[in-house]
C-alpha cells in the first residue's frame, strides 16, 4: 500500500529522508484550521527541502542537484523511479507541497540534462509548457506542429543579443520565490526558419507578468499563475538545446506527467491509509465498520487501484529514456493512474461517511487534490488523442 | 477543390433528417418529430400541467434569484444571509409545495395522480442547477415537515402544520430543519439491521405534561437557521423500536446550537450540531404517536430520497452547462472544442446519464406513495452520475475546470455531499434489496 515498497536496497535511506521530512516539516502544516493548513509556512517547508536536498536545482552547488526529486540521478531508470517514489511519499501528506519539488526538480532536470550555456544557473525554476486551454499536440511535442493551431503560439523573435519572446503560458505551476522560467515556444533562427524551443526567462525580466488565476479547487499549496510575456529579451545563452535527438518538450512532458501519476498514487496511498485508520476504529451497526461488508468492498476498490497505479507507474519508470515510446508510456501512465488515484480517494472518502465531506478528516482535501492531478497537464481527451496519435506513430 | 467542399457540405445538409424529411408523406411528416427544442423543453411538455407550472417557475427564480447568490454564499457562507432568499421563495409558494391546494401550494393533479414529492423533485432540480447550498437551504425545509405529514396524525397537521404554511404563504416563513444523526449513529438510523444495534444517545424522559429530553444531534442541515426541528429520540429505557418524533423549537430552554460544521460544498446551508440539555417538550409537540418515530423516519426518506436525487441531477445539469459554455467558446487547432468529434461523444454521454437519472427520479415519485426501493435506486443513480458528470465536466475543461470561475467546480463539490446523505449510497443500495426481499428471497425461479 505504499509505493516506497518499490524502493531497493540503497534507495531506502533516501525513502527514510524523505519520510522525516514530511514528518517534521509538512505535517505540521495541517496544524490549524484551515482547509489547506497554514499556507504561509509553505515558503520555510520549501527551504527546508533544499537543505535537506530533497529539492533538486540546476545550481550545482545545491544539495538536491544529484539525488533531489528529478535531480540528475533521474538520467536512468532506476533514478526516475526513486524520484517517482520520493514524490508520492511527500504526496501521501501533501500533494500541494509534492507539486513544488516536483515543478522545481522537472525544471532543473531539462537544464541539467540539455545543452546550454547559462553562465550562472538559477536555483529556483519553473516550466511554462502550456497555452490556453491545453497542452501542445503530439506532432507540435516532437517537433512537427504547425505553430498556434497544435498549440504554440508563444514567438521568440531574433534581436541583436538573443530573442525577444511575446505570448502567454497558462497554468505554470511554481514555486513562490522562482527565479527563472523555462518557456517554450516557437523560436525564429536568423535565418527565417522555425523552430520549437526552449528558453530561460529570469523572473525579473522586463516585459514578464504573472497574471493570478484565481481561487483554485486543489494542491493550493503550490503557486498557479499564467505568465504573459511582452517582447521579453533574452540573451542567446539563455537557450537550452536537447543533448540528443529527442526534443526537450518531449522530455519534460515525459516528467510532468510521471511526476503528477506519482502524486497523485501517493494522495491515494494516503487517503487509503486514513480510511483504513477511521475503519478501525469507528463502531456502527454493531461492530467496528471495517467489518462491513460494504466498508470492505470500498476499502478493496480503493486499494486495488492504487496497487494498480502504482504497478503501472513503476512500469513506466523502467522503460525511461528520450524516445516516443517512453513519452507513449507517460501520456498512458498519467491517463490511468490519476483516473485509478482519484477512484481510490472518493471511495475512501466515502468510507467516512458524513465525517468524509467535513474539513476534519481532510479527506475532501485529498478529493480536491485528486481532482486537480486528474485534469491539469493534459485532460483526458487530449491524453486520449495524444496516445492515439503516438501510438499511429505520426512523427 | 472548393466547389468540390460545398458540394459535399450542400449533400451534407440535404442529409439531415429535417431536411430529408421533406420527401415524406403527409402522415409521414406528422410521425417525424423534427421540432427544434431544448430536451429540457421537451421534458417540461411531459409533466402534467401543474408540475409543468411549477419547473418553469423554479426555473425562472433560480436564475433570477439563486444565480446572483451563489457563488457568494459558497466562498463566505457565514456571512452570508439566507433570510432573504427563503422569503422570497415562501412568497412564490416553493415553500409549502409539500400539501395540494388550497392548504400549500402544490397542483392537485400532479400531487394525488404522482405523490407528495414529484413537485417538489422538479423544483429541487432547477433550483440545484444553479447552486447546491442554496437549494439545500430551501429544500431542507421540506424534509423538516415532512415527518408532521407523515405521521397522518391529525391534531399535528392542525397544530403546527397549518398554521406554519399559512404564515409562511404570508411571506413570514417559518424554517424547518430535520434530525435524526446522532455522533455514534449516522447510517444505523438509516438501516434496519444497523437500527437494530445502534448506539442512541438522545433520549427523552416522560414527565408531567410532556417530556424532557437529553441528547445530541449532528450533521443537521440548517440546524443553526430552523426556527423548528422535527428531532427523533428514544424514549428513557427503551431502543431504537421507541423512537418518537418531537417539534422542538428555537428558544426551548436548553436547547443550543454546537459545532457548525466545515464542509467541502452545499456551504449556503449550515451543518450543525443539536444539542439538548434537559429540553422540556410539551406533549402538543409530540408528532404523531409515542414509538411512531421508526416507522415515520423511514417514510420520510421514501419521500425525500427522490427529491436528494433531483437534487444531484441539477448539479450536474449545472456544471454540464458550464462545460457545454466552455466547448462553445474555446478554440482549439482553429475549431471550436464542440467540433470535435470525441469532444461531442463526452457530451453525449453527459446527456445520456442525466436523461436517465431524470427518468428515474421521476418514475420513483410517480404514484401517490413513495416506495423504498424506487425511492433509494433513484437517489443512487442520480448521485452517482450526478458525481461523474461533474467529474467529467470539470476534465472536459481541463486546467479551467478546478477554477472556481468555471462554474462546473462548485457543483462538482456540491454533488458529492448527495452520495453520503440521506443515506450513504451504501445503505439506500441495501434499502433497495430489503424493500424487494421476499421477491429476491423466494422469487418464482420462473424465468417466465
Amino acid at each position: 500500500m505504499d509505493l516506497s515498497l518499490y524502493a531497493r536496497e540503497g534507495e531506502r535511506e533516501f525513502v527514510e529522508l524523505t519520510r522525516s521530512f514530511v514528518r517534521k516539516s509538512v505535517q505540521p502544516l495541517f496544524g490549524d484550521n484551515a482547509p489547506d493548513g497554514d499556507l504561509g509556512m509553505v515558503p520555510s517547508i520549501l527551504d527546508t527541502a533544499f537543505e535537506v536536498g530533497l529539492a533538486a536545482s540546476p545550481h550545482s552547488g545545491m544539495p538536491g542537484f544529484e539525488y533531489g526529486i528529478w535531480g540528475t540521478s533521474a538520467d536512468n531508470p532506476e533514478g526516475v523511479r526513486l524520484s517517482a517514489i520520493l514524490l508520492s511519499v511527500v504526496a501521501e501528506a501533501c500533494p500541494g507541497i509534492a507539486m513544488n519539488l516536483h515543478v522545481q526538480g522537472l525544471a532543473s532536470r531539462i537544464i541539467t540534462s540539455s545543452k546550454g550555456s547559462f553562465p550562472e544557473p538559477p536555483v529556483r525554476v519553473a516550466t511554462a509548457l502550456q497555452e490556453g486551454h491545453t497542452l501542445p499536440g503530439f506532432r507540435a511535442v516532437l517537433g512537427q506542429g504547425r505553430g498556434s493551431d497544435d498549440g504554440i503560439g508563444t514567438r521568440a523573435l531574433p534581436t541583436e543579443k538573443g530573442w525577444a519572446i511575446t505570448g502567454t503560458k497558462s497554468f505554470v505551476y511554481s514555486m513562490e520565490k522562482a527565479d527563472a522560467f523555462l518557456v517554450f515556444c516557437r523560436i525564429e533562427g536568423r535565418s527565417g526558419k522555425e523552430d520549437t524551443g526552449c528558453l530561460l526567462v529570469p523572473a525579473d525580466a522586463t516585459g514578464l507578468k504573472l497574471q493570478d488565476i484565481g481561487g483554485r479547487t486543489g494542491i493550493r499549496a503550490c503557486r498557479l499563475s499564467h505568465l504573459i510575456l511582452k517582447d521579453v529579451e533574452v540573451s542567446s545563452e539563455c537557450r537550452f538545446l536537447p543533448a540528443d535527438d529527442f526534443p526537450l518538450m518531449g522530455q519534460a512532458l515525459c516528467l510532468h506527467w510521471l511526476g503528477i501519476s506519482a502524486m497523485a498514487a501517493g494522495n491515494a496511498s494516503g487517503a487509503l491509509k486514513a480510511a483504513r485508520e477511521y475503519a478501525a476504529t469507528r463502531y456502527q451497526g454493531g461492530a467496528m465498520i471495517e467489518e462491513h461488508p460494504a466498508v470492505r468492498k470500498l476499502l478493496a476498490l480503493s486499494e486495488a487501484r492504487v496497487e494498480a497505479a502504482f504497478a503501472l507507474l513503476v512500469q513506466t519508470c523502467s522503460f525511461a529514456g528520450g524516445n516516443t515510446d517512453f513519452l507513449r508510456r507517460c501520456a498512458i501512465a498519467k491517463l490511468m493512474t490519476t483516473d485509478w488515484a482519484f477512484s481510490a480517494v472518493t471511495d475512501a472518502l466515502q468510507v467516512f461517511g458524513g465525517y468524509g465531506y467535513m474539513e476534519d478528516y481532510c479527506m475532501e482535501k485529498r478529493l480536491r487534490d485528486a481532482i486537480v492531478l486528474k485534469s491539469a497537464a493534459g485532460s483526458r481527451n487530449y491524453l486520449e488523442a495524444f496516445i492515439s496519435d503516438a501510438a499511429r506513430g505520426e512523427i | 477543390m472548393r466547389r468540390e467542399n460545398l458540394d459535399f457540405q450542400a449533400r451534407v445538409d440535404a442529409l439531415r433528417p429535417v431536411n430529408a424529411s421533406k420527401h415524406l408523406d403527409f402522415f409521414g411528416k406528422l410521425l417525424m418529430d423534427n421540432r427544434e427544442m431544448t430536451i429540457w423543453e421537451h421534458d417540461t411538455r411531459l409533466l402534467p400541467a401543474g408540475a409543468r407550472i411549477w419547473r418553469r417557475r423554479a426555473k425562472d427564480f433560480a436564475r433570477r434569484y439563486i444565480r446572483p447568490d451563489a457563488a457568494r454564499a459558497d466562498s463566505r457562507p457565514r456571512e452570508y444571509d439566507p433570510r432573504p432568499i427563503i422569503s422570497q421563495a415562501a412568497r412564490k409558494g416553493f415553500q409549502t409545495l409539500l400539501l395540494a391546494l388550497p392548504l400549500g401550494t402544490a397542483f392537485p393533479g400532479s400531487y394525488f395522480l404522482k405523490s407528495a414529492s414529484f413537485q417538489v423533485a422538479v423544483v429541487a432540480e432547477e433550483f440545484a442547477v444553479e447552486s447546491g447550498g442554496i437549494a439545500l437551504l430551501l429544500m431542507a425545509h421540506h424534509l423538516g415537515c415532512a415527518p408532521l405529514i407523515l405521521s397522518g396524525h391529525t391534531p399535528t397537521i392542525l397544530r403546527h402544520l397549518l398554521p406554519l404554511y399559512a404564515r409562511t404563504l404570508k411571506g413570514k416563513p417559518e424554517i424547518m430543519a430535520f434530525a435524526i444523526t446522532e455522533p455514534g449513529a449516522g447510517s444505523d438510523v438509516e438501516e434496519t439491521e444497523g437500527g437494530a444495534k445502534a448506539r442512541l444517545v438522545t433520549t427523552a424522559r416522560q414527565v408531567d405534561g410532556g417530556f424532557v429530553i437529553n441528547g445530541r444531534k449532528c450533521f443537521i442541515s440548517n440546524g443553526a437557521l430552523a426556527d423548528k426541528v422535527t428531532l427523533f429520540a428514544k424514549l428513557e429505557g427503551e431502543g431504537l423500536e421507541s423512537w418518537t418524533c418531537f417539534l422542538i423549537e428555537k428558544g426551548m430552554e436548553g436547547y443550543s446550537i454546537g459545532r457548525q460544521e466545515h464542509k467541502l460544498g452545499q456551504r449556503a446551508s449550515d451543518a450543525s450540531e443539536l444539542i439538548l440539555d434537559d429540553v422540556r417538550v410539551p406533549n402538543r409537540n409530540v408528532v404523531g404517536r409515542l414509538r411512531s418515530g421508526w416507522a415515520n423516519n423511514r417514510n420520510v426518506l421514501n419521500y425525500s430520497r427522490p427529491v436528494v436525487g433531483a437534487m444531484a441531477l441539477g448539479h450536474a445539469r449545472g456544471a454540464f452547462e458550464s462545460a457545454l459554455k466552455f466547448c462553445r467558446n474555446t478554440m482549439l487547432g482553429g475549431k471550436r472544442l464542440i467540433d470535435y468529434q470525441d469532444i461531442q461523444i463526452e457530451l453525449a454521454d453527459m446527456i445520456v446519464k442525466l436523461w436517465s437519472a431524470r427518468a428515474l427520479i421521476w418514475h420513483s415519485c410517480s404514484q401517490f406513495r413513495c416506495y423504498q426501493s424506487a425511492s433509494a435506486a433513484a437517489k443512487v443513480a442520480a448521485s452517482d452520475i450526478s458525481f461523474e458528470v461533474c467529474t467529467k465536466a470539470l476534465e472536459i475543461m481541463g486546467d479551467h475546470g478546478y477554477l472556481e470561475s468555471s462554474g462546473a467546480e462548485r457543483l462538482w463539490r456540491d454533488s458529492r455531499l448527495t452520495q453520503i446523505y440521506e443515506g450513504t449510497n451504501q445503505i439506500n443500495r441495501l434499502a433497495v434489496i430489503e424493500h424487494q426481499w421476499v421477491e429476491i428471497t423466494a422469487g418464482s425461479d420462473d424465468r417466465d
